[in-house]
């Protein structure tokens, strides 16, 4: 294998890390890949690219509050030649992450634009009522898009416990799009628990919600607080969804792959199986076998 | 390079149960070196193949493997055909033949279809060592339905002692479940509005392993397939409550974790609420 394709393997591990455990797949891939400098420009990227898909959490240099690296978060301004930057809107700033650390640095104020920002920073402040509400440990952000009446909603929610072995990570991505009326949304469940094994859930969700004219229009606290209460109605509705699956799948499916006890509601009578085995072997070969498992056994079927 | 198998061993204890055959391989061409070893400890699920001479279907692992070829347990016969496949000697092989039948039922009797083999071979220090392998897949006929598939590997190792035999016992199981979710909901808080779609799938997949050592009476050869049939039933009983009350339920548990349903906002109002009622009726 050639150092591109021992680097292509390491990085599609690297994608698959489950929440929290980046740092523990990319040691282990350290220590496979065994070439720390092949490994070291050669993987930035796919870390980039977990980063970005994972929605990962960074704490804005000189504010007070976390912000989510996206997609939808990279500086429109984000040069082919210059730095990647990325974008908190709450604190119209701009600043540089590194990958590999999960820092930000060099901090830069941003010009906001005057038609999107009165309705983005209202589903902000909507947003983040709704994470406080139902979320112990969530980060939400929200972005203005480039064409008009566009909006990102999108809000992440972590948990690790590597002392007990599990670790959790709920993300939900929301465009709304006021020209079209709709709102299209995707929500990704990724949960871990390796206790003495390895057991994954892992959940794709997408949705698309309408929003009614009157929301459109309305005034925008008014319109992001009933947005924010459609995608609140949303996301507990497909948990409970999610609830009756999990008592499909571990009273229904779960059944059907293995029952818990035979239909008899009693374990296997070993010696009656074997018993019978041997009975049948014994009456086709005439006494052949003279052991006392099938004396025994043959007694047995005579009861 | 211990340090390296450990590695091997502990990427694979992170990375999704749903895609291990393709991690395992993608390990195996980093580093070819380590290729039986990797294969040794990670277990994969199990594949099926049909016997040519009787047209039943086997599992199969490492275990039945000589070269490039797979022996069926049913017809003893490798497939593509060997010459001088490594085959057990015929005390043994009697032994395997009544152990793939009473497995067999065991199968039915659990599984209620899907397909088992067991394979046996002796042991450099006078024993016998065997493998009992299960694997029961759903497919779905429509897409909504669930699907999922579980494959067990119950290796043994048999040490006769007079009258009585130590049997240390390793038992893997592997499951998964996929479960898709489509179709169309009220909309709105007070379920007026117009309806939304939605679609998406949920899966659960895991594997883990656990291991035991008992000693049982032997009477005769037989024996041996009644004593590790109920280590292995007693097993299987064990791990399969214990994926779906303890691994399972804590899935669903985080998922609550990481999102209330109720709003902690009201609940956190309730308990300063009720702070002050206990401060009240203490004055």
């Amino acid at each position: 294998m050639d150092s591109k394709e021992r680097i292509e393997t390491a990085a599609a591990f690297l994608l698959q890390a489950p929440p929290g455990e980046i740092n523990d797949v990319l040691n282990d891939v350290r220590t496979i890949i065994s070439d720390d400098e092949l490994l070291q420009d050669g993987v930035y990227p796919a870390l980039r690219d977990y980063n970005l898909a994972q929605f990962i959490v960074v704490e804005v240099p000189g504010v007070q509050h976390q912000a989510i690296i996206s997609e939808a978060a990279r500086a429109p301004e984000s040069t082919e030649d210059g730095p990647e930057r990325f974008v908190d809107p709450r604190s119209k700033s701009t600043y540089q992450f590194d990958h590999l650390t999960l820092e930000a640095s060099d901090p830069q104020p941003v010009e906001v634009d005057s038609d999107s920002e009165p309705l983005r920073a209202a589903l902000e402040s909507s947003a983040l009522k709704y994470i406080h509400a139902h979320f112990q440990e969530g980060v939400a952000s929200v972005f203005s898009s480039t064409k008009a009446n566009q909006y990102t909603i999108q809000i992440v929610s972590n948990k690790y416990n590597p002392t007990n072995y599990w670790s959790g990570r709920w993300r939900s991505e929301y465009l709304v799009n006021l020209s079209d009326n709709k709102i299209e949304g995707k929500i990704l469940i990724n949960v871990h628990y390796y206790e003495q094994g390895n057991v994954q859930l892992a959940t794709t969700h997408t949705l698309n919600l309408k929003v009614p004219t009157a929301v459109v229009t309305a005034a925008p606290p008014a319109s992001a607080s009933k947005i924010l209460a459609l995608i609140e109605d949303a996301e507990g509705k497909y948990q409970s969804t999610l609830q009756g699956t999990y008592t499909t799948m571990s009273e229904k499916t779960y059944k059907n792959l293995r029952r818990a006890l035979p239909l008899t509601r009693q374990k296997m009578d070993w010696d009656k199986v074997l018993g019978y085995r041997l009975g049948a072997e014994l009456n086709s070969s005439k006494g052949m076998f003279s052991n006392s498992a099938a004396t025994a056994a043959a007694a047995e079927d005579d009861e | 390079m211990g340090d390296l198998v450990d590695s091997m061993l502990d990427l694979m204890r992170r990375l999704p149960p749903t895609r291990t055959e393709q991690n395992v391989n993608a390990l195996i061409s980093i580093c070819p070196d380590y290729a039986d070893e990797l294969l040794g400890s990670v277990d994969q699920p199990l594949q099926v193949r049909t016997d040519r001479a009787t047209g039943r279907e086997y599992l199969i692992c490492d275990y039945n493997r000589d070269g490039d070829s797979y022996r069926s347990p049913w017809s003893n016969e490798y497939d593509p055909p060997l010459e001088d496949g490594t085959i057990p000697t015929p005390k043994l092989r009697k032994i395997e033949v009544s152990a793939n039948e009473a497995f067999d039922t065991y199968r039915e009797m659990y599984f209620e279809g899907g397909v088992s083999s067991c394979y046996l071979w002796e042991l450099d220090d006078g024993g016998f060592a065997g493998v009992v392998l299960m694997k029961k897949t759903l497919s779905p006929s429509v897409p909504s339905e669930p699907a999922g598939s579980w494959d067990s590997i119950h290796v043994f190792e048999v040490a006769e002692r007079g009258r009585s035999a130590h049997y240390k016992l390793t038992s893997t199981v592997m499951l998964n479940l996929v479960n898709r979710l489509s179709g169309e909901m009220e909309a709105g808080p007070d379920g007026k509005g117009e309806g939304w779609k939605h679609n998406g799938d949920v899966t659960l997949s895991g594997s883990m392993t656990r291991q035991t050592e008992q000693d049982w009476p032997v009477h005769d050869q037989q024996s041996h397939i009644c004593n590790t049939g109920r280590m292995i039933e007693e097993m299987e009983i064990k791990m399969r409550n214990l994926l779906q009350e303890v691994y399972f339920g804590k899935t669903r548990d985080v998922v609550y974790d990481l999102r209330s349903v109720d709003d902690l906002e009201k609940a956190r109002r309730q308990k300063e609420l009720q702070k002050e009622l206990v401060g009240f009726i203490k004055r």
